[in-house]
């Protein structure tokens, strides 16, 4: 092993950012033999094809994730995760495509369940969306890169995004299971406690309900829904996959007064809906109902049909995660125009 | 000296675009609706402008369910099949 030459990698990183591969961070320089023990930890072949990304479609062999991966700063260990978040952003129900060109903003968020939270020390309490934890930040920056090198999607070239949001440097959580009066969100879709997974939600930035007075549902499930109405835009309705983050303390006040997810995703649905007259554009700001849904109306400024923030309860995705003091929980918006983008899924092979 | 591994696709050939051709005189011309808001104005306006200005010897309207995601296979399909040109409204 050759000692360590700190100007030759400072070299390495100048010349990887001048090549157009980062995140606009120093990486780690990808070397053979860094790559290699990567590779060799996901117990995968180096040349197997996991997915094309696009909206290039790059080959995202377990190799060039492997790469990316160690440019992010992951461990070896972390790979299966970071393939099974590539194969889930990759599954076409995730619409990348869209989530990476569009001139809005989403990041693919990368929700970790199962076991494999405390082998990597992935966090889910006290921070959880924040800073300070190796295997959130590189396994989400990891994603990023991927996005970037074999996707294409580099800003204000293929990415469009007008705003983005700091999530697509690096969006990463654990659910604090351990804390949830339910199961999980994985459990819920259909996986087994012992199995570890990811959920990829194409993520708009987490934004925080504070409920800091709330000791009963019926204080708190009204804040919650003033906070989701906001979505978007405050007239914007028939909106798709996206996620409740509770807070320990907030999910015990629903789950010792006996509420399940199902109830807090139905409670939500029927408060958020509005009459169709109240959704005209022109009322109460220029957004509204677009013109192919007030077409169905004779007289849509007398029209008392309600429509709805979300298109059916299952779209409001419920777990919990965070420390455990403090009344705060977040809404974290997906990216659902035209039924674009979904959660989505994958088992970590390990 | 160190190997640093290739974290890009290289096999991926970047796409280059169709060339133009000298005239629109006599040709089919495909204006593609992608389904953003209001697009069909902006479209309305080039069909308009193209029937003032060239002499095509049509113009085939089409669109996309989607402007959220690629255009299906069938419909890229029935473009490919069916025109000279096409005028695609990307977004915004």
């Amino acid at each position: 092993m050759s000692p360590a030459d700190p100007d030759l990698d400072a070299d390495a990183i100048e010349s990887l950012f001048a090549r157009g591969v980062t995140d606009g961070l120093p990486v780690v320089p990808p070397t053979r033999r860094l790559v290699d023990r990567a590779i060799a930890a996901s117990g995968r072949d180096t040349g197997e094809l996991i997915a094309l990304v696009p909206p290039n479609y790059g080959r995202a062999t377990v190799e060039k994730i492997a790469i990316n991966a160690v440019m992010a700063g992951c461990r070896p260990e972390y790979l299966p995760v970071v393939i099974a978040a590539v194969d889930a952003m990759c599954d076409e129900a995730f619409d990348l495509h869209g989530v990476s060109a569009t001139t809005n903003a989403p990041a693919p968020l990368v929700i970790v369940n199962g076991p494999i939270r405390a082998e990597l020390e992935i966090n889910s309490g006290a921070g959880v969306f924040g800073p300070g934890w190796r295997a959130n930040a590189t396994i989400g920056r990891a994603v990023r890169l991927v996005c970037v090198n074999l996707g294409g999607a580099r800003p204000g070239d293929v990415s469009m995004s007008t705003l983005a949001h700091p999530g697509r440097y690096a969006y990463c959580i654990g659910e604090h299971e351990e804390e949830s009066p339910w199961e999980s969100l994985a459990v819920e879709h259909g996986f087994a406690p012992s199995d570890s997974t990811v959920a990829l939600l194409a993520a708009d930035a987490p934004l925080g309900v504070y409920a800091q007075r709330s000791r009963t549902p019926d204080d708190l499930m009204p804040t919650i829904a003033g906070s989701m109405a906001v979505i978007s835009h405050h007239r914007m309705t028939h909106w798709g996959d996206t996620l409740l983050v509770l807070s320990p303390e907030h999910a015990k006040i629903l789950g010792d007064a006996g509420w399940k997810k199902a109830d807090v995703r139905r409670w939500l649905h029927e408060r958020l809906q509005w009459p169709v007259r109240e959704l005209v554009p022109g009322r109460d700001g220029g957004e509204g109902l677009p013109e192919h849904v007030l077409a169905k109306y004779r007289d849509p400024d007398r029209e008392t049909t309600r429509i709805p923030k979300f298109r059916a309860p299952e779209h409001i995705k419920v777990l919990v995660a965070g420390g455990t003091a403090g009344r705060f929980s977040a809404i974290v918006p997906g990216w659902t125009f035209s039924k674009g983008s979904n959660l989505v899924f994958r088992r970590i092979h390990r | 000296m160190t190997e640093y591994l290739d974290p890009t696709d290289s096999v991926a050939v970047p796409r280059k675009t169709a060339s133009r051709p000298p005239s629109l005189d006599g040709k089919i011309i495909t204006l593609l609706d992608i389904s953003k808001a209001q697009g069909n104005h902006l479209l309305d306006r080039i069909e308009e402008l193209l029937r003032e200005r060239a002499k095509p010897k049509a113009i085939v309207r089409k669109k996309n369910p989607t402007y959220a995601r690629p255009a299906p296979d069938t419909l890229r399909k029935e473009i490919v099949g069916a025109t000279d040109v096409l005028v695609e409204g990307l977004a915004d």
